[in-house]
């Protein structure tokens, strides 16, 4: 095996054009990426984040050889998915997730068998191979029902074990746990840090904060086709402006204070919203040296003041870089 | 993990289509109509539309019926479940799998050919059972043979409807339109001879419009048809398969690249 990234992608555009209304006439054009530069290193969770119509899917889609990139080159394990899709594909596992891509009238283990089959795996392997795909996802028992009567939970774990089945050595999660009940989603993100342990890459796409917080040591942010922010948790709340950030509320704030607390050291960012009746700043702090009490300090005219120091999130990054991104 | 690629087989993922294909009909009730129940409608329809029409009315029954049931299950089955395919969303996951979709494609081409055969059989057994007696067959075991000939030259045109299923989801409107045309125009229910002689041309170019003719060619005592012979006819059949099977794999190898650069597996 190479030690080459795992994913490395230059300049990737894709526009889909299609036609729609009366005889197809109306010609309609979406630039769904705008020019996508990532490495991926090998061997952990790179988590995409981006809100939806980001582009994620469509980048998922290339990276797995389901979608020609318009231009650009991608390159995943070394080769190039465009031109080494033989080679590529039984490396790769990817789980697009959802209640279809699924044959329904049949088993589970029938699912599995049928695309053990699709990808290789050795006949002499395939039963233990699948028995072993199912228990790690916990559907032994529900193996020889039909997948019609699968929950969403049921099937989204089919989607994994279909996924890793032929033992991929980088695995496409997109979007895993959406739509799931808060007990499957922590199951299939026990699973998904499971499979790690065995070497595999993962690429996960989500739009759930503290999923990416949980999972991914390294993160990528994607917004309106582009790669607006790429580092780990600390780097990325380094680049929105610290670590640290004060949550101010009162019953309306003069430009001057707000300005004041601009002013103060290591305060990279004042945002403020209507919440309720009130108004919330929300203050990103760099530095130790600025503490409560000098926010206090500067705004003595409400006696209804309320400060509150937290660590910024991964939330709190996500909105700051797709904001400043949408504007 | 990998640490190279799995060997896999073309034949392992065709007899993997065939064994998926045949669960999903036992799966479904639905299935029971086109291959139980309508041969029996079309075995009595042809049963009457021909009684009383010469000595060897009960064969033109037999093959119109015949035909007409093995034409849905073979062709537009064939089509129709790369259709499903998509519908059911594992258009995506059976393309990005290491083999090509065409192998896929030829174990429900087999499935198709095996069900329409039972068709066949169902209507066999329908108009023997309506006119208390069995054919005249000429040559029974050579009319056996070629029945599944008659088969397997559908499935060839089955083969290229469903790579226009993987290129569009609006295959099944194009397949609609040419259905009924190429019922009739490739002799399904009544001999091309009779037809207009404009209509013989075009129907030359579908491979069912030989193989039925060599299949009335040894059933039916005196037929002469396009009077090229059996040996004509069968030569005729097998070249224009074997034209389409090639067809259907260049179409398939650029329509799996095509519908990359359209992005349209997901549409269904």
């Amino acid at each position: 095996m190479s030690d080459g990234p795992a994913i490395e992608t230059r300049g990737v555009t894709r526009v889909f054009e299609s036609r729609k209304g009366f005889l197809f006439r109306e010609k309609t054009r979406t630039e769904a990426l705008k020019g996508v530069d990532l490495v991926v290193e090998r061997g952990a969770i790179f988590g995409l984040l981006g809100p939806n119509g980001a582009g994620k899917t469509t980048f998922t889609k290339i990276l797995s050889t389901l979608l020609l990139p318009t231009s650009g080159t991608a390159l995943v394990l070394g080769h190039s998915v465009t031109k080494e899709t033989a080679w590529l594909r039984p490396r790769m596992g990817l789980v697009l997730g959802g209640e279809r891509g699924l044959y329904n009238r049949v088993s589970g283990r029938e699912n599995l068998r049928y695309f053990a089959d699709l990808y290789g795996v050795p006949i002499a392997e395939r039963e233990r191979r699948i028995g072993e795909v199912l228990e790690r996802v916990g559907l032994t028992d529900a193996a020889d029902r039909r997948t019609e009567e699968y929950s969403r939970g049921m099937k989204q774990k089919l989607h994994i074990a279909r996924g890793i089945l032929h033992r991929p050595e980088i695995l496409f999660l997109d979007e895993p746990t959406i739509g799931l009940d808060p007990k499957s989603a922590r199951e299939t993100r026990k699973l998904i840090r499971s499979l790690v342990s065995d070497g595999v890459t993962i690429f996960l796409t989500t739009h759930y904060m503290f999923e990416a917080e949980e999972l991914c040591p390294r993160i990528a942010i994607l917004s309106r086709g582009r790669i607006v922010a790429r580092d780990t948790l600390d780097g990325l709340r380094t680049l929105v402006g610290g670590d640290r950030t004060f949550e101010v509320e009162a019953y309306g704030f003069e430009d001057r204070e707000i300005e004041s607390l601009r002013h103060l050291p290591g305060v990279s960012k004042v945002a403020s919203e209507e919440y309720g009746p009130a108004t919330r700043l929300t203050m990103r702090v760099r530095t130790r040296e600025t503490t409560l009490d000098d926010v206090r300090g500067l705004l003595p005219g409400h006696p209804e003041l309320a400060v509150r120091e937290r660590r910024t999130s991964l939330e709190d990054v996500y909105l700051d870089l797709v904001e400043e991104e949408a504007t | 993990m990998a640490a190279s690629a799995p060997a896999y087989t073309r034949a392992r993922s065709t007899v993997a289509s065939l064994r998926l294909a045949v669960l999903q009909f036992m799966a479904d009730p639905q299935w029971l109509i086109p291959s139980m129940i309508a041969p029996v409608i079309f075995g009595l329809v042809s049963f009457e539309l021909f009684r009383g029409y010469g000595p060897y009315f009960l064969i033109y029954a037999i093959l119109g019926a015949g035909m007409m049931s093995m034409w849905g299950q073979t062709l537009y089955g064939s089509g129709w479940a790369t259709g499903q395919d998509r519908n059911f969303g594992t258009l995506e996951p059976t393309i990005q799998s290491p083999t090509p979709y065409l192998y896929v494609v030829l174990g429900r081409v087999l499935w198709n050919v095996v069900s329409g055969l039972f068709g066949g059989l169902i209507v066999y057994a329908v108009v023997v059972g309506a006119a208390g007696q069995p054919p005249a067959l000429a040559n029974p075991l050579a009319s056996i043979a070629l029945f599944v000939f008659v088969m397997l030259t559908l499935a060839a045109i089955g083969v290229v409807f469903a790579a226009f299923y993987v290129y569009t989801r609006y295959a099944g409107f194009i397949q609609n339109i040419g259905e009924f045309a190429f019922y009739v125009g490739t002799g399904c229910m009544f001999p091309v001879v009779l037809l207009p002689f404009a209509v013989t041309p075009i129907a030359l170019v579908f491979p069912p419009t030989w193989a039925l003719d060599a299949l009335r060619y040894v059933a039916i005592p005196g037929y002469t048809g396009f009077g090229w012979g059996l040996w004509g006819d069968v030569a005729g059949a097998v070249a224009s398969t074997a034209v389409y099977l090639a067809i259907a794999g260049l179409i398939f190898r650029r329509v799996e690249r095509q519908v990359l650069a359209k992005g349209n597996l997901s549409d269904y």
